[in-house]
């Protein structure tokens, strides 16, 4: 949370679009603030892509309000839509886009070209931009014959060398591989630090989501499912959707027990008679109740750990080895459950253990999930 | 950074949605251009069809069917153009199937090379074709027939001045065209398909009948529909093997019905808009089937074919190829080339008979001088004019997403489904009344031109437009070009191959255009490909030969040009 609450930067309003009689986008709201690093998260086909495009003047919505700066450059209301090369921003596209009939330095250049900024100064900004891309050396080469990751740094410094207010994103990492992904995400953080620049970024990708973001808005169905910091989506999931698609989670149903509430817990029980503490965070409670344990919570012992609520005896039906982790498929009454634990011994199938959850990690889900 | 400062006032403030943009203009201006291009003659034709009224009078004065239910009158011309185009489609269909299968399918000799000789005949014209094979097959001076009566032989042993004659000829150039659409949907089939098939135990026979089979006959079957209806349209060589027989097709009445005196102006276009209508339905027909039936093509991505091992068969394959190619561009060239340096075409040399007089009058004619001239002047006008309207057009039909695009695209393909003759008709019909007098001029083969060849432009370029990703133009425009400097920096440097191709291919059509060329030329704007045809029935042979010859190396040069312009582009996109 910010002391001091700043004008947004981009305002999308009740944004509404169609591919043809096809919704793709359906009346979706979210603010980026100065200097935010905003994610687009979601499934492919959720609209996503199709609003930062949206946003770009790229596509041409049915209805809402798109505002830079408090000016609108879309309004269905009041028949405004701002040509793309007119709203002041600048995007990175998923393809790169890096004109195949350029070299690095004129590709690096077109923004300033068409400022129609002088000559010199162009050969110093550019320089600087490819400095901190460290692709300076490349200036002279063709894009044919840079390799994806070099066309990756080109793109992003012919993207902010223009001094756009606003950068978007439009899945710039999709197209490399693991180990670049993984390094490109630190340096694109890195730098849109640096920069101070509003970014708006459109992903499918989770953990590029979550390392990347000050904000993720989840998207599914051309509608926001939720809007939080990194950390709210990952622990307070509102609905089981996002549960599942950020990172896997358990959903567990049953009935409200008000009777059995301990301080400020509430009290669940299964159809098969298991009672489970957990917390509302402020949810409304209803009688009927779906929660959400992330696998990394539900922990395995071969004691019975003491003083502790939400523990059960549970049996091992099949462990999978993953690597980092191992993912432990137990059975609980009539559930099945699935737990990650890091570093542990094999557990042979059938095997008896214990299984814990600590409260504050079973949540409640928001209303709408039943 | 400190060289990283935040602009004071965003872009966004300075401009609020401009109404009337460059974008728009061009757009709509070219959009325009065309449909004015298309309809203004479209219009007249309809008109002069629907005439009941004194035939001297415009506008009519008086409108009915009148015209169409007279055609009953020409029974024997329906069944001339019927016989014609139906033997003419099955022949080529069956070249263009056999050759197709033998040189994506089997492991002939030199398929490559063949493959790319298979377009040669396209570019030889049917005209040409029709010129050589007269000389080759006429009943009385006919060389074959030369040779045929030499040998011991009685009267003749071919006669091209048939139904059959013409058809053969017309196949011949025809076949080259359904050979590219059939190759292409034998190319589209996973190889996959077939091996899935023979992986379950199916013999090689079962796979080809109930596999391959079915999979390619949609595509076939569209080819089948495409090629018949160009035959019905089709015009030169049944001119030249048809009028000294008085033997009509419909495009050949409607020009001789246009030519006489008095012209029968109200007839003949009923009947082209009859024709009209015809092709303009199997052409819907075609695209159907091509659209729903093929499940072949659905990916649009070209697959190496399974290549059969035909053994020893290959090289009675490879015999076919050569007869096929010997057929249609071997022996119509060297039937020239042999005719232009003789005094008398005769099909036994001797040395007296040889001279070069035939190319020395050839150029020291101002007829043909000028009609060469006017030719290559109209190329070039035509291709270079054409590639900046069809560029537009196309970039406004596939990229701009301004609405009505979609119609535009349908009046740009619209002369696709016109003989060209009929299409020049309906041009002569309504440009005489043009208030601007430029009938009888050389602008008015320019407006010509550029009408006909819409479809071949746009599509060219279209090919090429569609290649390039659409974020490349999108990115120019992220960084806030505006849409002229979009298009000078980013589009056009990108499109420069396609563009390039196009100028070559209007060009070659137009040097060697003749269906709309032959009905507007006036005497003081004679080209080269209807000055062939009027040499051919007003000269001697072996002056048309050297002609058709002169044209064929002008062809042949700008041919050179645009395959080492291909070959560098393709070269360009590998690395």
């Amino acid at each position: 949370m910010q002391t001091k609450l700043p004008e947004a930067h981009i305002e999308v309003d009740g944004l509404e679009l169609f591919y043809g009689s096809v919704p793709a986008v359906r009346g979706v709201s979210f603010n980026v603030l100065p200097g935010e690093q905003l994610t687009l998260l979601g499934p492919s086909g959720c609209g996503k892509t199709t609003t930062l495009r949206a946003i770009a003047g790229l596509e041409q919505p049915a209805a809402g309000e798109i505002r830079i700066d408090g000016v609108p450059v879309y309004s269905s209301a009041r028949k405004i839509n701002v040509p793309a090369e007119k709203r002041g921003l600048s995007m990175v596209f998923q393809s790169y886009a890096i004109w195949p009939h350029m070299t690095v330095f004129d590709n690096v250049a077109y923004g300033l070209r068409v400022r129609r900024v002088a000559a010199a100064e162009i050969a110093e900004k550019v320089g600087q931009a490819l400095d901190m891309v460290q692709m300076r050396d490349f200036a002279g080469r063709r894009a044919s014959q840079l390799s994806g990751g070099q066309q990756q740094r080109v793109a992003l410094a012919r993207a902010f060398v223009f001094q756009p207010t606003v950068l978007l994103f439009d899945e710039p990492l999709s197209n490399l591989d693991a180990k670049l992904r993984a390094d490109m995400r630190i340096e694109l953080r890195d730098l849109q630090n640096r920069l101070g620049i509003t970014s708006l970024y459109v992903t499918h990708d989770l953990e590029e989501a979550l390392a990347m973001s000050d904000r993720i808005v989840v998207m599914r169905d051309g509608l926001v499912e939720q809007n939080g910091t990194p950390d709210e989506i990952y622990s307070l999931p509102r609905s089981a959707f996002v549960a599942d698609f950020i990172g896997s989670a358990n959903l567990i149903r049953g009935r409200h027990r008000p009777d059995l509430a301990i301080d400020d817990l509430i009290a669940l029980e299964t159809s098969d008679g298991q009672v489970i503490y957990g917390m509302s965070y402020g949810r409304p409670v209803g009688s009927e109740l779906v929660v959400s344990v992330r696998t990394v919570h539900l922990q395995i012992s071969l004691q019975r750990p003491a003083d502790k609520k939400n523990v059960w005896p549970a049996r091992v039906e099949k462990t999978v080895f993953q690597g980092d982790f191992s993912q432990i498929h137990i059975a609980w009454g009539y559930q099945h459950l699935v737990a990650r634990c890091a570093a542990i011994e094999p557990i042979a199938p059938g095997h008896e253990v214990y299984m814990t959850i600590e409260p504050r990690r079973v949540v409640l889900l928001g209303a709408g999930n039943s | 950074m400190e060289w990283y400062a935040r602009p004071v006032i965003p872009a966004a403030t300075k401009f609020v949605g401009s109404p009337i943009s460059a974008q728009k203009l061009a757009g709509y201006g070219v959009a325009a251009v065309a449909a004015v291009l298309v309809l203004y003659p479209v219009f007249f034709l309809l008109q002069a069809s629907l005439d009941v009224g004194d035939p001297l009078a415009r506008p009519p004065t008086a409108y009915g069917l009148d015209n169409f239910s007279g055609l009953f009158q020409f029974p024997q011309i329906l069944l001339n153009t019927l016989t014609v185009s139906l033997a003419a489609a099955v022949m080529a269909l069956v070249f263009g199937f056999v050759m197709a299968w033998i040189l994506t399918r089997t492991n002939v000799p030199g398929r490559r090379m063949f493959e790319q000789l298979m377009v040669v005949p396209y570019y030889l014209t049917p005209l040409l074709g029709a010129l050589a094979w007269s000389l080759l097959g006429s009943p009385e001076s006919g060389f074959i027939n030369q040779v045929w009566r030499a040998l011991g032989g009685q009267s003749y042993l071919i006669n091209i001045n048939t139904p059959y004659g013409i058809a053969w000829v017309m196949a011949l150039f025809e076949g080259s065209v359904a050979f590219v659409m059939i190759a292409a949907v034998m190319k589209s089939m996973d190889p996959s398909l077939e091996e899935a098939s023979q992986v379950m135990g199916a013999s090689r026979l079962r796979t080809m009948l109930h596999i391959t089979l079915p999979l390619v006959i949609p595509g076939v079957l569209g080819a089948a529909i495409f090629v018949f209806a160009e035959m019905l349209g089709s015009f030169a060589v049944a001119l030249v093997l048809g009028l000294p027989n008085r033997y009509y097709v419909v495009t050949t009445a409607i020009y001789q019905l246009v030519q006489q005196y008095p012209p029968k102006i109200q007839v003949a276009a009923a009947m082209g808009v009859s024709l009209f209508a015809v092709m303009f339905v199997m052409l819907f027909l075609y695209r159907r089937i091509v659209m729903a039936g093929s499940y072949v093509t659905i990916t649009g991505k070209a697959f190496r074919p399974r290549v059969v091992d035909v053994g020893f068969l290959r090289y009675s394959l490879l015999g076919v190829c050569v007869l096929y190619l010997f057929a249609a561009v071997l022996m119509p060239l060297t039937t020239l080339l042999y005719a232009s340096v003789q005094k008398i075409a005769v099909a036994f040399p001797t040395a007296e008979n040889l001279t070069l007089a035939n190319f020395r009058m050839a150029m020291s004619m101002d007829a043909v001088r000028s009609a060469l001239g006017n030719s290559l002047l109209l190329g070039f006008g035509t291709a270079t004019i054409g590639v900046v309207l069809m560029g537009l057009l196309a970039w406004l039909i596939y990229r701009s997403r301004l609405p009505g695009s979609g119609l535009i695209e349908y009046i740009v393909m619209f002369p696709q489904s016109v003989p060209r003759l009929v299409f020049a008709f309906g041009m002569m019909w309504a440009w005489v009344v043009f208030p601007i007098p430029i009938y009888g001029t050389l602008w008015l083969l320019l407006i010509a031109y550029l009408t006909v060849f819409l479809p071949l432009g746009v599509r060219t370029i279209a090919g090429v437009m569609l290649q390039i990703d659409k974020s490349l133009e999108e990115c120019a425009q992220m960084c806030g070009a505006s849409w002229a400097f979009r298009m000078r920096t980013v589009t056009v440097p990108l499109l420069m191959p396609g563009l390039v191709a196009a100028w070559l291919l209007l060009f070659i059509s137009s040097i060697r255009e003749l269906g709309a060329s032959i009905l507007l030329m006036g005497p003081h704007s004679k080209v080269i490909t209807p000055s062939i045809v009027e040499s051919w029935f007003g000269t001697s042979s072996e002056l048309t030969a050297t002609l058709a010859l002169i044209q064929t190396l002008v062809v042949a040069i700008a041919m050179v040009v645009l395959v080492a312009v291909t070959r560098r582009v393709a070269a360009q996109q590998v690395d």
